[in-house]
């Protein structure tokens, strides 16, 4: 039965594009067939990491122009992955963007269904083990939709005060009373904020009283991954770089999560 | 009459009219309150309703626990009877039918008989 995991963050900048998308990579490296869906239709930005010719977009399959799996595109070949990785594009033209602004509440509660339907057949058709969405942050209508369509959820957090404040809201708020499993991960730790040895294990149970969530692990802040981080799949170009082994080390733990549900 | 007794019977009705002003003043008090009151009960204020708008996830999140949770469960399945939203759901068949019926109510879900089945589903 096919795993849905969301991507979400109070504020932007957390890194949540990188996360979702080396998370789908390494999950797919692991043979795993994986979807992979850019659910942050405000400002796609997927398509610049994967460098596909898109022939539909996620935005068409919510408006009921093609199926799920018409919108879907295998670039596991492309990265010789064991399993499959299928990634589903947001439209990132202005005019796609702007259609998407003037949604009404009768067009989201259809694309919320929409969703909800493809999920079960994208496991179905495609056989996959893993859905995971990379959403908008914040509240809004198209990041709700795939948490409300996700059995997980990775809440990725910096360490800031405004993003710290926000995320508790957001748990209580949004993640609770959709009865939603969510697992905090911080991103984007500064060097002189990262604790080594015994601090780091003294910082996750701080983190895990304060937000009452499982924690999923912390990630310091990479110069190498804000350079080039857009411009490849880290976890695939450079499997042992600190970042990619952090990230393996969240997959476990995810999978210890998604076990206990 | 002397100055003295006219400026004590001055005094004595400034007194007089002043309390009458009171009197007056509290009177006035009590009917604004009466009117307050009466506009209540003819035209109470109306409490924020989220009844009759589509059921995306902004009425989601509006929704009581356990009617978020069955909601969720027929957004998931389009079309269900009772037994089907309470095999998703774990909780017992009679609840969810009481559930259901519940979103009828509020405009969020329809139902229709299909020979003697009865399913919910949500109208887009």
């Amino acid at each position: 039965m096919v795993k849905a995991l969301a991507v979400h963050s109070y504020k932007g900048g957390t890194g949540k594009t990188s996360i979702s998308a080396n998370l789908a990579a390494l999950y797919a490296a692991q043979g795993y067939n994986v979807c992979l869906l850019d659910y942050d239709f405000k400002a796609p930005s997927i398509q610049v990491l994967f460098k596909t010719k898109i022939r539909n977009t996620l935005n068409d399959f919510l408006e009921e122009k093609c199926e799920i799996s018409d919108a879907l595109h295998d670039v596991s070949k492309k990265y010789q992955m064991k399993g499959r990785l299928y990634v589903g594009f947001a439209g990132a033209s202005t005019d796609s963007m702007r259609e998407m602004m003037t949604k009404d509440r009768r067009w989201e509660m259809k694309a919320l269904q929409r969703t909800l339907s493809a999920k079960n057949k994208l496991g179905d058709e495609l056989r996959a083990d893993y859905l995971i969405f990379d959403t908008s942050p914040g509240v809004s209508y198209s990041s709700i939709n795939a948490l409300a369509t996700s059995d997980f959820v990775i809440l990725v957090s910096k360490m800031d005060e405004f993003d710290m404040e926000g995320t508790k809201e957001m748990v209580h708020g949004i993640y609770d009373s959709l009865g939603r499993k969510t697992g905090l991960l911080l991103n984007r730790i500064p060097t002189e904020q990262f604790p080594l040895g015994a601090g780091q294990k003294e910082l996750e149970e701080a983190m895990a009283r304060t937000f009452n969530l499982p924690f999923l692990g912390v990630i310091p802040c990479y110069c190498d991954i804000q350079v080039n981080g857009g411009k490849y799949l880290f976890s695939v170009e450079q499997p042992k770089h600190p970042f990619s082994q952090e990230l393996s080390e969240v997959i476990k733990r995810v999978d210890q999560q998604l076990k206990a549900i | 009459m002397n100055v003295d007794e006219n400026s004590s019977n001055i005094v004595k009705l400034l007194r007089e009219l002043n309390g009458n002003v009171e009197n007056l003043s509290s009177k006035i008090d009590r009917m604004i309150e009466l009117q307050a009151s009466l506009t209540e009960i003819l035209s109470p204020k109306k409490k924020p309703s989220y009844e009759g708008l589509p059921l995306d996830v902004a009425t989601l999140l509006s929704l009581p626990d356990h009617l978020r949770k069955t909601a969720l469960a027929l957004s998931e399945l389009g079309e269900a009877t009772a037994t089907e939203i309470s095999k998703k759901t774990g909780r017992v068949r009679a609840a969810e039918s009481d559930y259901l019926n519940q979103l009828v109510t509020k405009g969020y879900v329809a139902k229709k008989r299909k020979s003697h089945e009865v399913y919910f589903y949500i109208e887009v």
